[in-house]
C-alpha cells in the first residue's frame, strides 16, 4: 500500500517541485517505472520554487549521501527486505540533521507567506523535497523496526518525526501550507503510527500522550482520520486501566473545560464524535455509540444517554431494538413509567408482525413490578414472555415464572371473591415453585416463595425459605432479615424474633438500623415490655434526629421513608401510653406525630384509639372517619369504627357489619375484624356463625406477625 | 543540592530493597525455602510479583479448606505486606485479590471464621478510603457548548459558565471496622476498584483468573452453553468459533472446584465489568486473556438479563457488541458505508 502511495505522491509533487538533475530522486522514478511528466511546469514557476531549486542545487553535494540512503532504503523496504532497509536507514544521521530539517520546514513555510518577493532564503537551507525524503526515511525505518517486532525502537524512531514537525510548527500546521503534500502525508501517517506502536510495545502512557499530541493541535488531518484517532484515544482511556492525567500545559490553556480524569476525557471525546455523527461529518459508527453507552452506564448518566439514542437516525437500529434501548435507559434513570410506555409501543399493535423481543417482555414485566397497580399488566407481560421462551432461553423462562408468581400474589390481594383469591394464591405458589426448579441457584426466587408463603400464613415453609435465602445471600439482604424476623414473630415466638432482629442490626449498615429498631420495639410491645419498647423508641428517634441533622440520606425517597418512620414511631409510642392509660403522654406523642405528617391516617387512627380508650366514643368515631377520609381503604380504622358502632348496638350493628365485611375484603387475615364480626353475630343471635368467626379470629391471631407482611416486606430485587 | 538529593534517593531505594527482602524472607518462613534468584534479584518486588511458582503456591494455600481464619499466617503476611505502604509490595498483595475474593465469597455461607480474609479486604477498603478522603469518585460531564482541549465551541460562550453536570462513578466511602453482611458487596467492590486502578501492572494470570471467576459468580455458564448449542445466532450468543472453546472450558471446569453464583448488586457488578472490560478491550496482546474475558462478559450479560438490571444490561451489552465488531470501522473510508450497513442489517436480523 505504501509503495503505491508514495508513487502517487511523487507524481503529484513532481508538477510543483522540480528536482535537480543530479538528485537521486529522478533515478528513483525510473526505477519505480514512473515517467517524469516534465510538461508544463515552467508555467507554474514562482520564486519559492526557484528558491527550492536553488537551495537544492546548492546543497546537492552535501545531501546526496542522505538522499541516496533514503531512496535506497525505500527500495529495500518496498521489496520487503526490512533488515536491509534498516541497515541502509541506520546510516542516516537523523540526530545531526534534525536542526536543519526543523529550520528548513519553519523557514520555508513561514517565508512563503510573509517573505517579500525577491528576498532570498538563507543559504544552506534544506529543500522541502529533501526534508520530505528524510522524513519518509525515518517513517520507513520505524515501519521496518515495527515489522521486525522491535516496537519500542520503532516508536522512538517515529517520535522523531513528530518532534521535528512540532518544533518547526509549534502552533500546529500553519494556514496555507500547500505543496508539501508528501511531507504532510508522512507526518499524518506518523501521527497515526506512533500511538499504535506504543500500544504494541505495551507503553500505555506514551500511547496516550501520542494520541493527545496528535489531537490537541490542529494538524489538518482529514475528518475521518481525525475521528478515528479520537475514537482510538477514547478507547485507550476507557479500557487502558491506567490513569494518565492530562499534562499541565493543556490544562492551563483551556481553563475550566479540562477533563480531570481519563473516563471524563473519554466521554468528552465520544460526545464530540457523536456530534460529528449528528452533523454527518463522519459516518455512523456503531462502536462510538457502544463505547458511549458503556461509559455513561458506568457513570449512571442515563437520561443523557437516552437523548443520544433518540438522536440516532432511523434505519440504524430496528424499531424494536431502539425501543428496548430507550426503555433500558429510562428505567435505569428511574423513569419507570416512561420506560413502560415505550416498551408497550415496542410490543404493541404496530409490531405484531415481528416475534416479540423477549428481553423487552421481561423488562416490561419487571417495570410493572414496582407498582402494584400495574399487577395486571405485569401478569400479561410475564405470561407472554413465558409463551415466547423456547428451550434455549430456559433461564429466562425461570425469570418470567418468578415474576408471574409474584403478580399472581399481588392480584390475589386485591381480588374480590374468596374463590378467586384462593385460586390466584395457589397459582402464585405454583409459578414460584416452577421458577425455583428452573432457577436453583437464584436466591431471589426463594425469597419470593418465602414472602408469598408468609402472606398465605404457611409459616413453617416461610421460615425455611427465609433461612435458606439468608444463607444463599450470606446474610447480605435486609429484606431477608425482616422476612425471617416477621415470620418468627407470626409464630408468636417473639423472643427469637427479637434475637433475630438484634443479629440483623449487627449485620446491617446504619441506614437499615432504623427499620430494625422499630421492629424490635414492636416485638418488645408484643412481649409486654413497654419500658424496653419505650427505650428502643427513644434510641430510634434520637438516630432519626441525628440523620435529619446530617441529612445523610441520598435520595428524596429515602428522606421520605425516614420521615414516615419518625411519624410511625411517635404513633407507636402513643399506643403504648394509651395502653398504660397515660393519656397526656399519649397526646404529646400524637402531637409530635402530627407535626411530622398531619395527613396520615395512622395519626388519626391513633387519636381515635386514644379517645376510645377514654370512652369518648363519638369523638373517637370522628377521628376514625378523618383517617378514612384521608385513605378510604385504611383497614384498622374500619375495624375500629365497627367496634365503636357495635357498642352502640341496635341499628348500628348492620352498619358495623358492613364496615367489617369491607375490611375483610381488603385484608382477609385481619383477626380483629373477625373478632368483631363474631361479637356482632353473637349479638344478632347467630351463635354458630359467631363461633366460626371467633375460631377464625383466634387462628389468625396465632399466626399474625407484629407488622403487616405485605406493607413491610419489599419485593425481591430482581 | 543534587549531591544531597542523590544519596537520599538511593537510601530510599535501598530501604525498599531491604523491605522487599525482609518480606520475601518472612514469606519463606510460611512457604518454605524460595528459589535463590528471587532472594538475590535486583528488583525483588517485581520478581515476586511475576514469579509464577510462588503465585501458584500462594493461591493453592489460599484455596486450602482451613485458610482465611484469623490466625492464618499467609493472610497475616498478605495483610502486613499491604500495610508496608510500599507500592510495589502492595501490588504483590493485590495480585491475589481475585483469589481471596473467590475463596472468601464461597465460604461466606459457612459459619467458619474468615477474619484473615476480612482483614485484608478491609485493609484495601481503608486504603482506598484514605486515598479518596472518603469522597465519591465523580465525573464532570462535558458540555459541548464550552470549548475544550479537543474541540472548539461553534457558538461563542456566554460569560456565564454553563452548569456542570456531575456524575457519580463510585459513591462516598464511610469507614468500616468490620465486614457487615450488607456492606460486604460494597467493601469488595471498593477493593476491586483499587485493583482496577492498578490493573495495568497486574500479571496476566491474575487477570485471567479473575475473568474465570466471574463466570462462576455470574452463574450462567451452563445456560450459555445450552443457548449456544441450539441457537448460535441469538442476540446474546457470540461468534461461532467461541462455541467449541466454551465446551472445552466447561469440561475443564468440572475438574476444578466450582465457585458459587453470588448476588451481584451494581456496586459489585460495576467494578467487575470495568476489570473485564479492560481485559477484553484494553490493549492486551494476549489472545487467551481476551477469550476468557469474552466468556466472562457473555456470562455477565446473561446474568444482567436475568436480574433485569437495566444499568448492567446496557453496560455489558455494549461490551459484548464491541467485542464482536471488526476493529476500526471509521478509518477505512470506502468500507465505512458497507460496515455500517452490515451492522444495521445484523441488528435487524438479530432482533
Amino acid at each position: 500500500m505504501l509503495c503505491t502511495c508514495s508513487g502517487q505522491q511523487f507524481q503529484l509533487e513532481e508538477n510543483e517541485m522540480p528536482q535537480s538533475p543530479e538528485s537521486l530522486a529522478t533515478r528513483d522514478f525510473s526505477v519505480s517505472g514512473l515517467s517524469s511528466k516534465t510538461g508544463d511546469w515552467d508555467s507554474k514557476f514562482d520564486d519559492s520554487q526557484v528558491d527550492d531549486v536553488e537551495s537544492t542545487l546548492k546543497e546537492t553535494l552535501s545531501l546526496n549521501y542522505e538522499e541516496a540512503r533514503a531512496l535506497l532504503g525505500r527500495l529495500e523496504y518496498q521489496r520487503g527486505n526490512c533488515d536491509a532497509a534498516l541497515q541502509v536507514f541506520q546510516g542516516i544521521d537523523i540526530r545531526g540533521l534534525r536542526p536543519r530539517m526543523i529550520k528548513a520546514i519553519a523557514e520555508r513555510t513561514q517565508h512563503r507567506k510573509n517573505r517579500p518577493k525577491g528576498e532570498n532564503l538563507q543559504v544552506n537551507l534544506m529543500s522541502m523535497h529533501s526534508v520530505s525524503l528524510l522524513l519518509e526515511a525515518i517513517f520507513l525505518k520505524s515501519k521496518s523496526l515495527e515489522q521486525l517486532g522491535r516496537h519500542k525502537d520503532a516508536a522512538l524512531e517515529c517520535k522523531n518525526i513528530l518532534d521535528i514537525i512540532e518544533s518547526a510548527w509549534p502552533d500546529g500546521m500553519p494556514e496555507g501550507v500547500r505543496g508539501e503534500s508528501k511531507l504532510k502525508e508522512m507526518f499524518h501517517k506518523a501521527l497515526e503510527l506512533l500511538p499504535k506502536l506504543w500500544k504494541q510495545a505495551g507503553f500505555l502512557e506514551e500511547a496516550i500522550s501520542a494520541y493527545r499530541r496528535a489531537l490537541v493541535r490542529h494538524w489538518s488531518l482529514d475528518l475521518k482520520r481525525w475521528a478515528s484517532l479520537q475514537k482510538d484515544l477514547a478507547t485507550v482511556l476507557l479500557y487502558g486501566g491506567a490513569e494518565v492525567p492530562l499534562p499541565q500545559q493543556f490544562q492551563q490553556v483551556w481553563g475550566h473545560m479540562t477533563p480531570t480524569s481519563n473516563i471524563e476525557e473519554a466521554i468528552l471525546l465520544l460526545l464530540i464524535l457523536m456530534r460529528k455523527v449528528a452533523f454527518q461529518e463522519i459516518n455512523w459508527d456503531a462502536e462510538i455509540m457502544d463505547h458511549l453507552i458503556y461509559a455513561l452506564s458506568l457513570s449512571g448518566q442515563f437520561e443523557l444517554l437516552a437523548g443520544h439514542v433518540e438522536q440516532v437516525l432511523p434505519g440504524i437500529y430496528s424499531r424494536g431494538e431502539r425501543w428496548y434501548l430507550l426503555a433500558l435507559c429510562y428505567s435505569a434513570a428511574g423513569l419507570d413509567d416512561v420506560a413502560l410506555n415505550i416498551l408497550k409501543k415496542g410490543l404493541g399493535h404496530s409490531e405484531r408482525k415481528h416475534k416479540p423481543h423477549l428481553p423487552s417482555l421481561l423488562l416490561g414485566a419487571k417495570l410493572c413490578y414496582k407498582n402494584p397497580y400495574h399487577a395486571c399488566e405485569g401478569t400479561n407481560f410475564a405470561m407472554k414472555a413465558i409463551e415466547f421462551t423456547n428451550n434455549q432461553e430456559k433461564h429466562l423462562r425461570g425469570v418470567a415464572s418468578h415474576l408471574l408468581g409474584v403478580y399472581y400474589g399481588y392480584c390475589a390481594q386485591s381480588s374480590i371473591s374468596d374463590s378467586q383469591r384462593l385460586r390466584l394464591q395457589s397459582e402464585s405458589l405454583k409459578s414460584l415453585h416452577h421458577a425455583a426448579t428452573i432457577e436453583k441457584d437464584d436466591p431471589e426466587v426463594i425469597y419470593s416463595l418465602g414472602r408469598e408463603n408468609a402472606i398465605q400464613r404457611n409459616l413453617n415453609t416461610a421460615v425455611e425459605s427465609a433461612i435458606k435465602y439468608l444463607d444463599m445471600v450470606g446474610g447480605s439482604s435486609v429484606s431477608g432479615w425482616k422476612l425471617l424476623a416477621l415470620v418468627v414473630s407470626a409464630e408468636q415466638n417473639f423472643k427469637d424474633a427479637e434475637a433475630i432482629v438484634d443479629l440483623a442490626i449487627d449485620e446491617t449498615g446504619k441506614v437499615d438500623h432504623l427499620d430494625f429498631l422499630r421492629l424490635k420495639a414492636l416485638l418488645q410491645v408484643a412481649q409486654e415490655q413497654p419500658r424496653n419498647a419505650i427505650d428502643t423508641y427513644r434510641i430510634l428517634l434520637a438516630m432519626i434526629q441525628a440523620q435529619k441533622e446530617l441529612k445523610s440520606w441520598s435520595t428524596s425517597s429515602e428522606g421520605k421513608a425516614v420521615k414516615d418512620l419518625e411519624m410511625e414511631a411517635w404513633v407507636d409510642l402513643s399506643f403504648i401510653y394509651t395502653k398504660l392509660e397515660s393519656w397526656n403522654d399519649s397526646y404529646v406523642c400524637l402531637e409530635k406525630a402530627k407535626s411530622v405528617e398531619i395527613f396520615s391516617p395512622k395519626c388519626w387512627h391513633a387519636t381515635g384509639m386514644l379517645l376510645e380508650a377514654q370512652s369518648l366514643h363519638v369523638d373517637a368515631l370522628v377521628a376514625f372517619s378523618v383517617a378514612l377520609s384521608i385513605e378510604p381503604d385504611y383497614v384498622p380504622s374500619m375495624v375500629s369504627i365497627a367496634a365503636v358502632l357495635r357498642m352502640f348496638g341496635g341499628k348500628s350493628l348492620s352498619l358495623a357489619r358492613s364496615f367489617l365485611m369491607n375490611a375483610l375484603r381488603l385484608e382477609p387475615t385481619n383477626h380483629n375484624a373477625w373478632l368483631n364480626l363474631g361479637y356482632i353475630s353473637k349479638a344478632e343471635g347467630s351463635l354458630h356463625q359467631a363461633a366460626d368467626c371467633f375460631q377464625a379470629a383466634y387462628e389468625l391471631r396465632q399466626s399474625s406477625p407484629v407488622q403487616n407482611f405485605t406493607q413491610t416486606l419489599s419485593n425481591c430485587h430482581i | 543540592m543534587s549531591s544531597e538529593v542523590v544519596p537520599s534517593e538511593s537510601t530510599t531505594f535501598w530501604q525498599s530493597i531491604q523491605r522487599a527482602q525482609a518480606t520475601i524472607h518472612s514469606l519463606s518462613l510460611i512457604l518454605g525455602p524460595l528459589p535463590e534468584p528471587l532472594t538475590f534479584s535486583e528488583n525483588p518486588t517485581i520478581s515476586l510479583l511475576h514469579d509464577a511458582n510462588i503465585s501458584h503456591d500462594i493461591s493453592s494455600r489460599l484455596h486450602h479448606p482451613n485458610s482465611g481464619s484469623g490466625d492464618d499466617n499467609l493472610c497475616r503476611w498478605l495483610y502486613d505486606t499491604f500495610q508496608s505502604t510500599d507500592p510495589g509490595l502492595q501490588l504483590v498483595v493485590l495480585n491475589f485479590l481475585p483469589t481471596i475474593i473467590r475463596v472468601y465469597l464461597s465460604r461466606v455461607v459457612s459459619q467458619k471464621s474468615l477474619a484473615g480474609f476480612e482483614a485484608i479486604l478491609l485493609a484495601f477498603y481503608a486504603h482506598e478510603t484514605v486515598i479518596r478522603g472518603g469522597e465519591p469518585l465523580t465525573v464532570i460531564l462535558p458540555n459541548l457548548t464550552n470549548p475544550s482541549v479537543y474541540h472548539e465551541a461553534k457558538v461563542p460562550t456566554k460569560s456565564k459558565a454553563v452548569d456542570l453536570n456531575i456524575a457519580i462513578l463510585s459513591p462516598a466511602l464511610e469507614p468500616c471496622g468490620t465486614v457487615r453482611s450488607t456492606k460486604r458487596a460494597r467493601i469488595i467492590g471498593v477493593a476491586l476498584e483499587l485493583y482496577y486502578s492498578k490493573i495495568h501492572d497486574m500479571p496476566l494470570t491474575s487477570k485471567q483468573e479473575f475473568c474465570e471467576f466471574c463466570v462462576d459468580w455470574a452463574g450462567h455458564n451452563r445456560s450459555l452453553e445450552e443457548e449456544k448449542q441450539s441457537n448460535p445466532n441469538s442476540d446474546v450468543s457470540c461468534a461461532d468459533q467461541q462455541e467449541e472453546m466454551i465446551q472445552v472450558k466447561g469440561g475443564e471446569e468440572e475438574h476444578k472446584k466450582k465457585g458459587r453464583r453470588i448476588p451481584l448488586p451494581w456496586e459489585l457488578f460495576q467494578p467487575i465489568l470495568r476489570i473485564v472490560g479492560h481485559c477484553l478491550l484494553g490493549n492486551s496482546n494476549s489472545e487467551e486473556l481476551k477469550e476468557v474475558a469474552l466468556i466472562a462478559v457473555q456470562c455477565l450479560h446473561l446474568r444482567a438479563l436475568h436480574d433485569m438490571n437495566p444499568q448492567a444490561i446496557l453496560a455489558s451489552r455494549s461490551l459484548l457488541r464491541l467485542a464482536k465488531m471488526p476493529s476500526d470501522t471509521i478509518f477505512k473510508p470506502h468500507l465505512v458505508s458497507d460496515s455500517s450497513d452490515l451492522t444495521a442489517s445484523q441488528l435487524a436480523s438479530n432482533d
